[in-house]
């Protein structure tokens, strides 16, 4: 995605430059040479520009507007390395020169060229309120992935982007990403607003409606093309939307016609096992899950969800059997291998456990999962604080995390272990980046309480109480809500 | 970026096994595993549990609620029962609550009272004595309230708790309206009781913990809502879903009466938590009783004593709340003692079906570190548990654990046979290295028998240097565990008698020093579940054959008494020293 995509201004950008050049080069060169080059170049005749810009650069060569001017002409025929080392003579001569400024980091931008940022950044410090430099920052912080920074420059430059699609959309991403998620869901609404023929845009502003837990929103949004051209990827969605909203019925209905539209597709199947163990109906989830099996008999996910449903059941050797099958299907799938632990672990055999993780590990020894199982089965052994099974322990979470710093669960080990050892500092920072992740974990509210109180840290912890109490209940009203349905097999009845 | 609830099917992998099943409705339970049974030690148990009750003519039933169903959790969650030495003549009477059924009042259906005949045997004494009731009684207390030597009754029941003054003549009296006691707003459901000089004026001043609001005309039934199931099958509701009770705390007048002081003391702060089983003891040392209270499905709570009349709750904080995944649990029981021997006052607290037990290691300053794992008691899930102890039955000078059990669905077995009503009592013997070994038929057959059992509390009644257990079963009659002690182990049993502090010297820290072995126990007015305990400490002493004994006195006194010959109980009267003992040999 370019500027000119984006904002379509560069034209506007020039021939202010042109202008402001032509006043600033008159007075060094002349009345009449200075207006013959910005004559030439105002016509676009820019290789005439470029030869007497070139004499005059040789009778001249201090002039920051000639390097200026011969960096706009280069860059106006595509000679975009020579207009840069152009602005950039121009700029060694007058680091605050805002056009040869302008003209470097326009090109840097063209080319998606991270080393623009410190232009804009310049420009927007001799300029603070130049929203074409904030919203050209905004893009090129995007691009690089840094949308910490990019969202405070497409917020000021906001203005711009109303009615541009492709910004719209960088913007509202960004601010998803850095769990923004009611003002992505505006921005994505903005972008729908454009062109509401966008499936896959609505599609977006449903997700992230969802994410910010506005369930009843996301289902408006998705209602339009719920009535016609049904696809399953929107009704896959819509599922999602309903249970949410706490509609089981139709959660269920959706997903069905989903898999009617498209049997082949492996992973509603798996959302279907996880309706239904969320609704603690396992035997349905199993026999769809079968269903699937029958038209993909070689789809690792479908054994693998078949087997966390075994496991719910208690029936540990069906469940060991699908988990086999799934390694054997995929053995780059490092969650079969960590169900096979789950499930040995289920039956109270940590020993066994411990030992098919172990096996596994020789294999890949930086699987994150298998590193976090690791961790988790011999902290559940209870050991003693430096002993070699806590020290293994510690170094596999930290490894863990290391590998895959989102992996929540493999946190809340490490805080538990640092905790036991008596390094609540640590402790607690790694509760607080459980909670960056996941900010309703119960667990890591609690023990960063703890890492507080034992590190005499006390100041947060009165806010962190009230916040733990509001997640227990929100966790009690949830277990009620999952235990208020219960999915039966058997044809809808007739509405 | 699309959402999926495929997501969630990875994460409930990653997030833990202990997460694979998740909770259960109604009341709090993890499901999570058991930790692994480590290889037995081979090391011989001395202590062996017989159920004598039979023979010792405990014969009545204990009536509470539905024998093959119940319709409301006032059925299932039953009462406690207690050791007290009502007639001051060196053994311990048993005192025993009662239930009743929901269609009427059954003969059987009253608080019992039995003497003990020091010869192995008891009399129901009920009614000569005045204690005859019937109703839902829960938790019971044993303290001297009036200071006159003879401990008095504290009841609660959903509907009126109840005080009986002790006549000092083998009878007692109901003096509940008379000490303002009586309530006069809608029934509360009283459940855990405990007898604490928060104040330090020598006067037994008393905490109540209340479990839900309930009435008969609004509690759902079976099946009526999610909260009203349990594995797919509609069993009594709660306590999820019903209003929380609040709890009490009545300040000793000094001259007979008792006034609320609840808001004032700090403990109205409490509002949503299902109260039951409720310990008064020094936790962090510094001379001033605090509270402790098991709360069912909700968090536990501690209730740190501010040494001017009010309290501050941090049972989160001091990590006594929560699992330690800062969950709830479903708390009951409660055991207190020095497991690890540093000197300081541990908790343990027992759980539903489907979760360890909670045990608990203070490090004297009432900050607790959860050690259910390291100490291996996460060995055990399969049974929901009640009355619970740390006390050592082996005398070999480290405190063990044991609790009793049963569920509250006797709906449940006819479908689910896995999940029996009554099961059997759980005993964990203390290795003496920070870890407990689970003991079955090692134990003796009053420990494998199979029972739905509730309170129970510990003693010696036959006085004869172990300790023995009296169980409540529900609807059935009680289990006497006489304790068949062999060996040659020694022991050490100290009965207090407060001066300036309350008569009962509830509240008072004693320390024993043997070998290179340092042991706190408290005197406490209640624990295990709704119960109370023989008021006469026992030490085990393994091998050595003395002891020194630091008594911290709830007045503040603090006194010393070195080398003490084991194998004896000595009383110890405050400020005055040893002093004769009453009765005690036949």
């Amino acid at each position: 995605m370019t500027m000119f995509h984006l904002f379509g201004l560069r034209a506007l950008v020039w021939i202010a430059l042109s202008l402001s050049l032509l006043l600033s080069a008159a007075a060094q060169l002349g009345e009449d040479r200075a207006a013959q080059i910005a004559a030439a170049l105002r016509e676009q005749q820019f290789d005439k520009a470029l030869g007497m810009l070139r004499v005059a650069l040789q009778q001249s060569p201090a002039s920051t507007d000639l390097w200026t001017m011969q960096g706009v002409a280069y860059a106006a025929v595509n000679h975009k390395k020579e207009g840069l080392h152009s602005f950039r003579r121009a700029l060694k001569l007058a680091p605050d020169n805002v056009a040869a400024l302008q003209g470097a980091a326009q090109i840097e931008y063209d080319e998606g060229d991270a080393a623009g940022i410190p232009d804009l950044e310049h420009l927007l410090m001799l300029r603070p309120n130049d929203l074409t430099s904030h919203g050209m920052l905004a893009v090129l912080e995007y691009q690089q992935g840094n949308c910490a920074a990019a969202v405070v420059h497409f917020d000021r430059a906001a203005d711009l982007f109303e009615s541009r699609l492709p910004a719209l959309h960088a913007y509202g991403i960004c601010l998803a990403k850095v769990r923004q998620f009611d003002n992505a869901a505006a921005v994505f609404k903005k972008s729908l607003a454009l062109n509401p023929d966008d499936r896959r845009e609505r599609q977006v502003l449903a997700s992230v409606q969802l994410i910010a837990h506005h369930p009843e929103q996301a289902i408006a949004t998705l209602d339009p093309v719920l009535h016609e051209r049904l696809d399953a990827s929107t009704l896959e969605l819509a599922s999602a939307a309903y249970e949410d909203a706490h509609d089981t019925d139709k959660a269920v209905e959706a997903l069905r016609q989903a898999i009617l539209l498209r049997p082949e597709n492996v992973g509603l199947y798996v959302d279907f096992a996880a309706l239904s163990a969320t609704h603690q109906s396992f035997e349905v989830g199993i026999n769809v899950v079968n269903d699937g099996l029958a038209l993909q008999p070689k789809a690792a996910p479908l054994y693998f969800a078949r087997g966390v449903l075994y496991v719910q059941l208690a029936e540990y050797e069906k469940a060991q059997a699908d988990f086999d099958k799934a390694y054997d299907l995929d053995p780059s799938q490092s969650l079969s291998v960590a169900a096979q632990g789950l499930a040995a672990v289920q039956q109270n055999d940590l020993a066994h456990a411990l030992a098919g993780v172990e096996a596994k590990l020789v294999r890949m020894p930086g699987d994150p999962i298998l590193l976090y199982l690791r961790a988790d089965i011999l902290a559940q052994q209870g050991p003693a604080a430096g002993s070699a099974e806590f020290r293994t322990a510690m170094s596999s979470a930290k490894d863990s995390v290391r590998l895959r710093p989102t992996l929540s669960p493999a946190r809340a080990v490490l805080a538990k272990l640092y905790l036991q050892n008596g390094q609540f500092a640590e402790a607690a920072e790694q509760c607080r980046k459980a909670l960056e992740i996941d900010p309703k974990d119960q667990s890591a509210v609690y023990h960063l309480i703890l890492a507080l109180r034992k590190s005499d840290r006390q100041g947060e912890i009165p806010e962190l109480l009230k916040h733990l109490a509001a997640l227990r209940q929100q966790a009690t009203n949830v277990e009620r809500e999952q235990y208020r349905y219960k999915l039966v097999e058997g044809d809808p009845e007739p509405h | 970026m699309t959402i999926s609830r495929r997501s969630f099917v990875l994460l409930s992998l990653c997030a833990s096994g202990q997460h694979l099943l998740g909770q259960q409705p109604g009341i709090a339970s993890r499901d999570i595993v058991a930790q692994a049974k480590p290889a037995p030690s081979g090391r011989p148990f001395d202590a062996h549990f017989t159920d004598v009750a039979k023979e010792a003519g405990l014969h009545a039933p204990v009536i509470y609620g539905g024998v093959e169903s119940k319709k409301y959790i006032l059925e299932a969650n039953g009462c406690g029962c207690a050791f007290i030495d009502y007639d001051n003549d060196g053994w311990m009477d048993i005192f025993l609550l009662s239930g009743t059924r929901l269609e009427s009042d059954p003969a059987e259906a009253t608080n019992r009272l039995y003497k003990n005949n020091r010869d192995g045997t008891f009399t129901d004494v009920t009614k000569q004595a005045g204690l005859k009731a019937a109703g839902w009684a829960n938790g019971v207390c044993i303290g001297d309230y009036n200071n006159d030597g003879f401990d008095d009754i504290f009841c609660t029941y959903f509907g009126q708790n109840r005080l009986y003054r002790n006549n000092g003549n083998s009878t007692f009296t109901d003096v509940t309206k008379e000490v303002g006691l009586w309530e006069t707003g809608p029934a509360r459901w009283g459940a855990g009781c405990a007898f604490v000089d928060y104040n330090r004026d020598g006067h037994l001043d008393l905490f109540v913990s209340n479990y839900i609001r309930f009435s008969f005309e609004h509690a759902p039934v079976p099946g009526e809502k999610s909260t009203c199931n349990w594995k797919g099958i509609p069993v009594n509701c709660g306590p999820r879903g019903l209003p929380a009770g609040r709890h009490s705390l009545y300040r000793n007048n000094g001259h007979g009466t008792f006034t609320d002081v609840t808001k004032q003391a700090g403990i109205d702060v409490a509002t949503e938590s299902y109260g039951m089983t409720v310990v008064a003891a020094d936790f962090d040392e510094d001379g001033w009783p605090d509270i402790f209270v098991a709360c069912d499905s909700t968090p536990s709570l501690l209730f740190m004593n501010n040494h001017d009349g009010t309290f501050r709750e941090e049972g989160v904080t001091r990590g006594v709340a929560l699992s330690d995944d800062g969950m709830e649990q479903a708390g009951m029981g409660v055991g207190i003692g020095d497991y690890n021997l540093d000197g300081h006052l541990d908790l343990f607290k027992t759980h539903f079906i489907g979760d360890t037990s909670g045990f608990y290691r203070n490090d004297g300053k009432a900050n607790f570190d959860e050690v259910t794992r390291a100490a291996k008691i996460g060995v055990e899930t399969r049974f929901t548990s009640w009355g619970a102890g740390m006390v050592d039955l082996d005398n070999d000078g480290y405190p063990d654990v044991l609790f009793v059990t049963g569920s509250v669905y006797p709906e449940v077995e006819k479908k689910m046979p896995q999940y029996p009503y009554k099961t059997p009592r759980v005993l964990f013997r203390n290795l003496g290295n920070g870890t407990f070994e689970e003991l079955e038929s090692q134990g003796g057959e009053g420990i494998t028998a199979v029972h739905s059992s509730r309170g129970c509390a510990f003693g010696d009644f036959d006085n004869d240097g172990d300790v023995d257990v009296l169980i409540v079963n529900m609807n059935e009659p009680p289990s006497l565990l006489r304790n068949d002690l062999k060996g040659t182990q020694n022991w050490l049993k100290i009965k207090l008698e407060g001066v300036k502090s309350n008569r009962s010297a509830i509240g008072a820290r004693v320390i024993a020093h043997y070998g290179n072995k340092v042991q706190a126990q408290a005197l406490v007015s209640q624990s295990s579940y709704y119960s109370c305990n023989d008021p006469r400490l026992h030490f085990g002493l393994g091998t050595v054959n003395e002891a020194d004994i630091e008594v911290h006195w709830p007045s503040g006194l603090h006194e010393r008494y070195q080398q003490i010959h084991a194998n004896q109980l000595i009383t110890i009267r405050e400020g005055k020293g040893l002093v004769a003992n009453k009765g005690w040999k036949r």
